[in-house]
């Protein structure tokens, strides 16, 4: 008896622990984002690489003085261009405006399906929080940009591209998350600011962990896309966790399922 | 002390301890998460639902249908009721 009721304390608590386990599976779903991003590295790499070689066609044609190569490199260009702005339109069409969202969506139909949906809401997002967004996303470009011209004209070593870097990411990453993604997504996400600044302190500390030469340019995106995609990585697993163990605390053994 | 018989099915009190922990959860993940059949969950969500426990929305993802389910007020406060309950069973023994 005694046995029997310790054996139904033990199940209850580990029942009270459904919630807990449900919201940190639907908080952790992060694979949509990792298909996301290597969608948009994948499309990245693809556009390089048609824009280049026209490109690298032409620059040789009219160096060499062969205007036929040239003129030839630059067609392709112009064809690829406008190719290029033409997907764009299409796509945009179908997946922007309205419909901002849906490619995520049917990713995520793709891979959650037969798993499943559980969500939890954003936030509410005042007009006031929506326009500090925005203003903080056009700072951003702006210092991005201007971080990469005075590394490539020369004015900033490329040692420092990294951490001037993390001085605009690392807190527009936790303003983000406190304030327009929580309580949807987990705390787990913060890892990429913290990576992402310890990379720069390490840099600082005088790690050479940097590009250099023509490389320098690698600075912003391999590490800015590297440890979010091993954050997401790290988060993603940790929803597998919590979906197996909230698989094992819900399992029911020998009790009724049906109904009545 | 009364316990709520239709929340004290364990089956159904793991419905409602999954959806208590998230904002809306659809019928797949119920059916993949509880390994139950398609007809004893149908009929377990429409035991909560009459009960008030549970809201459902039906809607279409491209031409599959698609239900969501969401705990309603009652159902929360008829959830904590219930715990309440046990725990104090659970300490008068």
């Amino acid at each position: 008896m005694t046995n029997s009721l310790n054996k139904k304390a033990v199940q209850s608590k580990d029942i009270k622990e459904i919630p807990k386990w449900t919201r940190k599976y639907a908080q952790n779903r992060t694979l949509t984002i990792l298909v996301l991003m290597a969608m948009v590295m994948l499309f990245g790499l693809f556009v390089a690489v048609l824009v280049g070689f026209p490109l690298a066609l032409a620059v040789i044609g009219f160096r060499k003085g062969n205007m036929i190569l040239g003129c030839v490199g630059i067609a392709v260009l112009v064809a690829v261009l406008v190719a290029i702005v033409k997907f764009m339109i299409i796509f945009l069409s179908k997946f922007g405006g309205k419909n901002r969202g849906l490619i995520d969506q049917l990713i995520e139909l793709r891979i959650y399906g037969k798993e499943g949906t559980t969500s939890i809401s954003l936030p509410k997002i005042t007009k006031k929080m929506r326009g500090l967004d925005y203003i903080l996303g056009a700072i951003g470009l702006i210092y991005i940009v201007e971080v990469n011209h005075l590394c490539m004209v020369g004015y900033i070593t490329f040692k420092y591209q990294q951490p001037l870097m993390a001085l605009f990411f690392v807190p527009a990453f936790v303003f983000e998350y406190f304030f327009l993604q929580r309580p949807k997504v987990g705390h787990l996400v913060l890892l990429w600011p913290i990576l992402y600044a310890i990379h720069a302190i390490l840099i600082l500390a005088g790690v050479p962990i940097f590009f250099t030469g023509n490389l320098g340019i690698l600075n912003m995106p391999v590490p800015l896309i590297g440890y979010a995609f091993l954050a997401y990585m790290i988060v993603h697993l940790y929803s597998r966790y919590a979906l197996k163990k909230l698989k094992r605390i819900t399992h029911l053994e020998g009790d009724t399922t049906d109904g009545d | 002390m009364e316990i709520d018989k239709i929340i004290h099915e364990p089956a159904r009190l793991r419905i409602m301890m999954i959806l208590s922990g998230v904002d809306e959860v659809d019928f797949s993940f119920l059916l993949s998460t509880l390994e139950m059949t398609k007809g004893n969950l149908s009929s377990h969500m429409d035991r909560l639902e009459q009960a008030g426990y549970v809201e459902i929305f039906k809607n279409f993802n491209g031409k599959i249908p698609h239900t969501v389910y969401r705990l309603t007020k009652t159902g929360k406060t008829a959830l904590s009721k219930y715990w309440k309950s046990i725990d104090e069973i659970r300490k008068s023994i």
